[in-house]
């Protein structure tokens, strides 16, 4: 701990303190009863932050299991986050069934094969394996979140601005660490001495940032499900009309696609 | 690894701007919201069609060709090109109204098949690309009024068919809303 700069220290004590007032006001003001995983995953970046800080005090475990610990104690909290971005989702497009269906499906899917792609390509060097896989983690899952975020204005589903600030946290701070970590790499490969302090300060940052968006936003109680989205249509107008939607779209095309080009002959 | 920085910068510009564009208020009525208007789509610019053929009948052209007026001729060339650009622009805000009806239907309905789904995502991109393609046929003075006529009385189906179908859907949530009502709550569950 002392071996870190006392820019760092500070940055490490301001963002634990954000974390905790984060965690108050979504106690205080009942959010946590909506939004339960994302107040569980506040919490559980505040436990890992008091592990951590205990670790490199020497105060619980021996301080050559810092590293482990501290990678290991990082993937509950991603599993964490991915969970809360769900939550948020579901909280935004609860009243939009088919929408939510074909939303949770996108997000599985672009993250699964963005995911997978960054842990193949994390394989072929074991000592940059946590690090690559990390940021492919975080790339996969801003990908997948703007793809999802797309679909839903594609549909024109309004999004309370406190689960905008919500969403957009969790992507803000996960493109900054993808920028971090590869910045990290091409400082360490140039074995830079202040390479570590840069990679923390560049990581804490945004998340202290993020943190206090998010504190903000959540002051006030969370908004309930839209109104006047909650009829759904119970026999299927859509099953019936979609295709027929699809089909004279089709053709709608086949003119246009006729209008454009030349005319080759004239009776 | 600099080039990785750079490219993965690129890509983070991309998503940052793609999450500014997901953020933005959505135009039109709100998914969900029953009170979009029949009217919008029985408004179309469709039933301007016979004064556009009108005005764009190839027989004027040939009669003042003949006449010899050329200036007349190249005056009256150059206006109906722009009516007709006029009216191409105009078919699109019907084909964004008749597509925003879809995106209600789709909203509202309990599960979507993603396959109808990703092929109207298809079909508006190839749509778009094409209109400006005609656009620019329209410019370069190529494009053929008939065909465009043709496209008309197309979107005019188009539009009949869902407005029956919202027709039918506003019917449904009425009824389902009526069920719901206060004065009528006797052990009716919809959800």
């Amino acid at each position: 701990m002392s071996g870190l700069p006392a820019l760092v220290r500070w940055l490490w004590g301001i963002s634990t303190a954000a974390q905790t007032v984060l965690c108050v006001v979504l106690l205080a003001r009942g959010n946590f009863r909506k939004i339960p995983i994302f107040t569980a995953y506040v919490a559980a970046n505040l436990c890992q932050a008091i592990l951590i800080f205990m670790v490199y005090k020497g105060i619980a475990f021996r301080p050559q299991s810092a590293i482990p610990l501290a990678w290991s104690s990082q993937a509950c909290i991603q599993l964490l986050r991915a969970a809360a971005t769900t939550e948020a989702l579901r909280q935004i497009l609860k009243p939009f069934q088919g929408i939510w269906g074909l939303g949770w499906r996108t997000l599985a899917v672009a993250f699964g094969v963005i995911f997978l792609v960054a842990v193949f390509d994390s394989g072929r060097n074991i000592s940059w394996a946590v690090l690559l896989m990390d940021r492919g983690f975080h790339l996969a899952f801003a990908i997948a979140l703007v793809a999802c975020l797309l679909l839903v204005h594609y549909y024109s589903v309004p999004i309370p601005s406190a689960y905008k600030a919500l969403l957009g946290g969790f992507c803000f701070y996960s493109c900054a660490v993808v920028l971090a970590n590869t910045l990290g790499g091409v400082l360490f490969l140039r074995r830079d001495a202040n390479f570590q302090a840069l990679w923390q300060l560049v990581t804490m940052c945004p998340f202290i940032a993020v943190l206090l968006v998010w504190a903000v936003a959540l002051r006030k109680p969370l908004p309930d499900a839209l109104p006047g989205a909650q009829v759904q249509d119970p026999k299927g107008v859509y099953w019936e009309i979609s295709p027929q939607i699809n089909e004279r779209l089709r053709l709608l095309n086949e003119q246009l696609n006729r209008l454009w080009k030349p005319e080759v002959s004239r009776h | 690894m600099i080039l990785t920085l750079i490219l993965l910068g690129a890509l983070v510009a991309v998503l940052l701007l793609g999450l500014a564009r997901a953020f933005r208020s959505p135009k039109g009525p709100a998914a969900g919201s029953l009170a979009w208007s029949v009217e919008s789509v029985s408004r179309a610019h469709v039933e301007f069609l016979p004064q556009i053929r009108q005005a764009l009948a190839r027989q004027d052209d040939e009669f003042l060709s003949r006449a010899g007026a050329n200036l007349l001729r190249k005056r009256v060339k150059k206006e109906r090109r722009r009516v007709a650009l006029a009216y191409l622009k105009a078919l699109r805000a019907d084909f964004e109204g008749l597509l925003r009806m879809a995106k209600i239907i789709a909203a509202l309905s309990p599960k979507l098949r993603v396959g109808h789904e990703v092929e109207r995502v298809r079909l508006t991109v190839t749509f778009l690309w094409r209109y400006r393609l005609a656009q620019l046929s329209l410019y370069v003075g190529q494009g053929s009024l008939e065909k465009m006529a043709a496209l008309s009385n197309f979107m005019s189906g188009f539009s009949v068919r869902l407005e029956a179908g919202l027709k039918a859907m506003g019917e449904r949530a009425a009824l389902a809303a009526e069920m719901i009502s206060p004065s009528d709550r006797s052990g009716i569950h919809l959800t």
